[in-house]
């Protein structure tokens, strides 16, 4: 463990560890919790809002929720002012494939180039990781709906079921046990809810604390991305019975 | 041979009461040739946004494509649409850009601003803004197009009044030009619907 290579992010340390991305990951650690599940029409994002204040006024942009591009959406857990840059990079990066192939950049495409942009950070400029995790859901004409999470390392991966965020592991480990492959949308959204619930650190659990998006197609055939309002929210809430304080977790 | 005059267009936005249409010919050609009789030169910005390219078709479609890039990311970051005054304010700042190799194209702006306010602009080729109150057209049969329109336009139309009076403006215009006409595509938009009409006019 030592702390003499900490200080250059581009170096590895003796036991080949790259000690400033997994303080990165720590920071992560510390913020507000989301949760990603696909199910088969649809992918559901589910976010913990870390800041809540009386003060805090009141607008309808979402805190941990956020559209990339008409078929993608993200959910953020991490330093906000760093997620703000990579999602305008992201944007602009599926912006660019579509004015170039005048069609939707596939999403693990645009997974891939904004981990590309992350990896980066820890292999030169000298400049520090971005403290974000993202939880991408997307849905494209090769491979249908998709989740993928990325960390501040440049890593991904695509999952069925992830979690980031504060009790991230605790979250993941009930989402394996409860998380079946054909789960429907509605369904996704309970388990999502729920599992959410029982990670959360506050004793109670209102509309105000969490954000809900989900993406899945409409009639038509087109993709949507469509976040939950805090009226719906609180009715679904109560219907699936976790508007109460929250238990230990399992 | 100009450069504007290459594929033939004829484009043309009128205001009406509450409302707007904007309309095109449908002929492409390479010039004397007819290349295409379905050619469409109006594309939708978003619900209450029109915009009508005239003159060479691929800076048309190119420059479509731009904007469309730079639109969707401002509906990403603002949460909104663009509004049509300032839509026409980046059309002008992008066509300035190129000002030593410039677009050849002439954009009909038309759109529904605030409080359901009908806007219409056109401008040259590097972005020289041209507003007005009652029309504008662009394409090798704008000459025509300003005197049908100059004598047939009236204040305040109804939409259905509107479509006739830009329907007869744009196709008796696109009779005196050999390199537009083939038909025409009009658009009648108001704040609660776009109604989106082809004309049958002579075939040549």
């Amino acid at each position: 463990m030592s702390r003499r290579y900490d200080s250059r992010t581009t170096i590895f340390s003796p036991e080949g560890r790259l000690y400033q991305v997994e303080y990165a990951m720590e920071a992560i650690g510390n913020a507000g919790s989301a949760i990603g599940l696909l199910s088969k029409d649809g992918v559901v994002l589910v976010g913990e809002k870390k800041v809540t204040s009386k003060l805090l006024q009141t607008s309808t942009s979402t805190e941990k929720m956020y559209k990339i591009d008409d078929h993608v959406a993200c959910a953020v857990a991490g330093i906000m002012s760093d997620a703000n840059i990579l999602i305008n990079t992201a944007r602009v990066q599926a912006q660019r494939y579509t004015f170039a192939y005048q069609e939707p950049m596939p999403v693990e495409q645009l997974v891939q180039s904004l981990c590309d942009t992350k990896q980066g950070y820890t292999q030169f400029g000298g400049l520090r990781p971005f403290g974000v995790s993202f939880l991408f859901a997307g849905w494209d004409k090769n491979y249908g709906f998709q989740l993928y999470m990325s960390d501040p390392s440049g890593n991904y991966s695509g999952w069925k079921a992830a979690a980031i965020g504060a009790n991230n592991q605790a979250a993941q480990s009930m989402l394996k046990q409860d998380y079946k492959d054909d789960i429907t949308r509605e369904e996704a959204v309970q388990l999502a809810l729920k599992v959410l619930s029982k990670t959360m650190d506050s004793t109670s659990l209102t509309s105000e604390k969490l954000e809900l998006a989900e993406v899945f197609l409409t009639p038509s055939g087109s993709v949507k991305y469509q976040v939950c309002s805090p009226e719906s929210l609180s009715k679904l809430l109560l219907k699936f019975g976790v508007t109460q304080p929250a238990t230990e977790a399992s | 041979m100009s450069i504007f005059e290459y594929n033939g267009s004829a484009l043309v936005a009128m205001v009406g009461k509450n409302c707007f249409a904007i309309a095109s010919d449908r002929r492409l050609g390479v010039q004397l040739q007819t290349i295409a009789t379905d050619f469409q030169r109006i594309s939708k910005i978003h619900d209450r946004l029109f915009l009508g390219l005239s003159g060479l078709a691929t800076d048309a479609q190119t420059l479509y494509q731009r904007l469309v890039f730079r639109h969707k990311l401002y509906q990403l970051r603002e949460e909104r649409d663009m509004k049509p005054e300032t839509f026409a304010n980046l059309v002008s700042a992008i066509l300035y850009e190129k000002r030593f190799g410039p677009y050849f194209c002439q954009p009909v702006i038309a759109g529904l601003g605030d409080e359901d306010k009908p806007f219409i602009c056109t401008m040259d080729s590097i972005g020289a803004k041209e507003l007005a109150k009652d029309f504008v057209v662009a394409g090798t049969a704008s000459e025509s197009l300003y005197g049908a329109c100059e004598s047939m336009f009236k204040q305040d139309m109804e939409p259905e009044d509107l479509f006739e009076t830009v329907s007869q403006a744009l196709l008796s215009s696109v009779d005196r030009d050999c390199l537009s006409g083939w038909g025409g595509h009009v658009y009648v938009v108001t704040p609660t619907e776009v109604k989106e009409r082809i004309l049958k006019g002579r075939m040549d």
